[in-house]
């Protein structure tokens, strides 16, 4: 959120009356002005923003640093196209009208619009280039529009960049002719994103809105202004993920040898689990009954994903999800007497749930922490014994799990 | 500080200074003006305030409080080290533009000023001193780059009330 006043330099000549960015370049570089400020006024509501044509009858500014974004929309409107751009008169005018604003704590920025040939050699751009280095003024080139190297344009305006650029707050951007419009080639580069975070997030929604399509965040939530929203849309498209996963790896594969896939997917479960400890055991507990090899792998990927989140949006999904996928497996149920007789041996009966159960404490605890869980829901109980998070309990969820299989 | 000797009453001006507004145009970032000025940095040899596009450098010092000054040492490297200096009393927000200006004093760094033999300034001009500008105009050798070791002020303070120093007695 850096304090910033900035000069905006339009070029307005003759040569911006092409229509290779659409509609023609002047209402291109419109856009752009008009996203620019926004950008700049979101990171910081103290920045300000001035304007000035460079071309015309001659280098005139049409706003001074201002917040007011009206002001510099409205005179956008009226600009008229017409002369020749003069790039060095532009920027050193600009250069004073930073010089001259009102809050002297804000760094200075120029940003230059070169769409047309650039009369002026090297030599004089970089030394205008130290002159503003010398004062700590940031520069950014947006070079789109006459783009022929003929003349070397974009050779000395990376000159003039090189000779500003500070600790590189100074940035060119190359904006090539094309389908795209001037202001979304420009959302992505360092000219928004160097703002910060709060510009970036302005411009990512602004993207989303103008394209319809993602871009610097996911989802076309900014993390910083929806943290909550972001994070369930991030966990639900992971989780939709990992099922589609699942569904092609069980299309693939044939039912499994089992035991050894089942025993070890249990094992795993109760070691997650433990550290969990948490709501989606509850889908776990669904899940587990139907175990197979295959579903083992959506088992740990769902256990991995509850795990760093831990939210119940997962557990309904996950839900839905198995219940699908219920089968009476007759080879899944001798997967699971398979894996019972390979666990270490611990007698399992109704008395070692009691005792979970006596633990009250813990049991309200959970149960209170899940909205929409039924206690009596014998797959929680499983979930209790889960949470104690010893061998013993794989043993018991199995027999728990196979005796429910069996009814 | 065994290479300079403080002027019989006055202090070092470096407790005085208003870190916040301290600035210098023309400074390469990974040797700032904080490396000439605070306490500690300057004495240290590794460290210097050295000059970026050309060899000229803008400091701005404010003051937490009114001061006269009397004189100034100013040390840097034989080559590199400053010549020309004209000094601002109370002229906010100085640029390279207008150096030009006629300064409240102005002295050429000689060799043995390098090596910290303290300047005395013109005390008439510097007895309501809010705030100094130090404009570097060039260095001893010519070169492109401007180097300096130590930049201390010494004077006395007017006696204006630090509101700071105020809540430290309090606390007591």
């Amino acid at each position: 959120m850096v304090l910033e006043a900035t000069m905006i330099c339009i070029d307005n000549s003759e040569w911006m009356r092409n229509g290779d960015y659409a509609p023609r370049r002047l209402q291109a570089q419109a856009d752009a002005v008009n996203l620019i400020c926004g950008a700049k006024t979101q990171s910081n509501p103290e920045n300000t923003v001035g304007l000035l044509a460079m071309a015309g009858k001659g280098v005139r500014v049409l706003v001074t640093p201002t917040s007011d974004l009206g002001k510099i929309l409205a005179c956008m409107h009226g600009l008229k196209i017409g002369g020749e751009m003069d790039l060095t008169a532009g920027v050193q005018v600009a250069h004073l009208a930073l010089k001259h604003r009102q809050n002297k704590k804000q760094q200075q920025r120029i940003i230059v619009f070169a769409g047309s040939p650039i009369k002026h050699d090297k030599k004089t751009l970089e030394a205008i280039g130290r002159k503003l280095k010398k004062n700590s003024v940031a520069i950014d080139v947006v070079d789109f529009g006459e783009l022929d190297d003929d003349d070397g344009k974009h050779e000395k305006l990376a000159a003039l960049v090189a000779a500003v650029s500070n600790n590189d707050n100074s940035h060119i951007v190359p904006v090539p002719t094309g389908s795209s419009a001037l202001s979304d080639v420009l959302i992505s580069t360092p000219i928004f994103t160097g703002d910060g975070e709060g510009g970036s997030g302005f411009a990512a929604s602004a993207a989303a809105a103008a394209a319809g399509g993602m871009s610097g965040f996911d989802f076309g939530v900014d993390p910083n202004i929806d943290p909550e929203l972001a994070l369930a849309l991030r966990i639900s498209m992971e989780e939709e993920r990992a099922r589609q996963e699942a569904a092609a790896k069980k299309a693939a594969e044939d039912d499994a040898k089992g035991e050894k896939g089942a025993e070890q997917a249990s094992s795993s479960n109760d070691a997650t689990m433990s550290e969990a400890g948490n709501t989606s055991a509850v889908a776990i507990d669904d899940k587990r009954r139907n175990l197979s090899d295959d579903e083992a792998a959506l088992l740990e990927e769902a256990l991995a994903m509850s795990m760093d989140v831990g939210k119940n949006k997962s557990v309904d999904i996950a839900d839905t999800d198995m219940s699908d996928a219920t089968t009476e497996d007759p080879e899944l149920a001798h997967a699971l007497q398979m894996s019972l007789q390979e666990s270490t041996k611990e007698p399992v009966s109704q008395s070692d749930m009691s005792k979970v159960l006596e633990d009250p404490s813990f049991v309200a605890s959970v149960i209170t922490s899940l909205p929409g869980v039924d206690p009596n829901d014998p797959s929680l109980k499983d979930l209790l014994a889960s949470l104690e998070g010893q061998s013993e309990t794989l043993k018991k969820e199995t027999d728990e799990s196979k005796k429910d299989g069996d009814k | 500080m065994s290479s300079s000797v403080i002027p019989r009453g006055q202090v070092d001006l470096v407790d005085f200074v208003d870190w916040s507004g301290v600035e210098c145009l023309n400074q390469i970032g990974k040797n700032p003006i904080a490396n000439a000025l605070k306490q500690g940095y300057r004495d240290d040899d590794g460290l210097h305030l050295e000059s970026d596009a050309d060899e000229q450098l803008l400091i701005y010092i404010p003051f937490t409080q009114v001061v006269k000054l009397h004189s100034a040492v100013i040390t840097g490297p034989e080559e590199e080290g400053p010549r020309t200096v004209k000094l601002f009393a109370n002229k906010e927000h100085m640029g390279f533009s207008n150096v030009n200006d006629p300064p409240s004093d102005s002295f050429n760094i000689s060799a043995d000023n390098l090596k910290g033999k303290p300047v005395t300034l013109k005390y008439v001009k510097f007895q309501n001193v809010r705030s100094l500008t130090i404009f570097i105009e060039d260095n001893q050798g010519g070169g492109d780059v401007t180097k300096l070791q130590k930049i201390s002020l010494y004077g006395t303070t007017v006696d204006t009330t630090n509101m700071k120093d105020l809540k430290k007695i309090e606390d007591h």
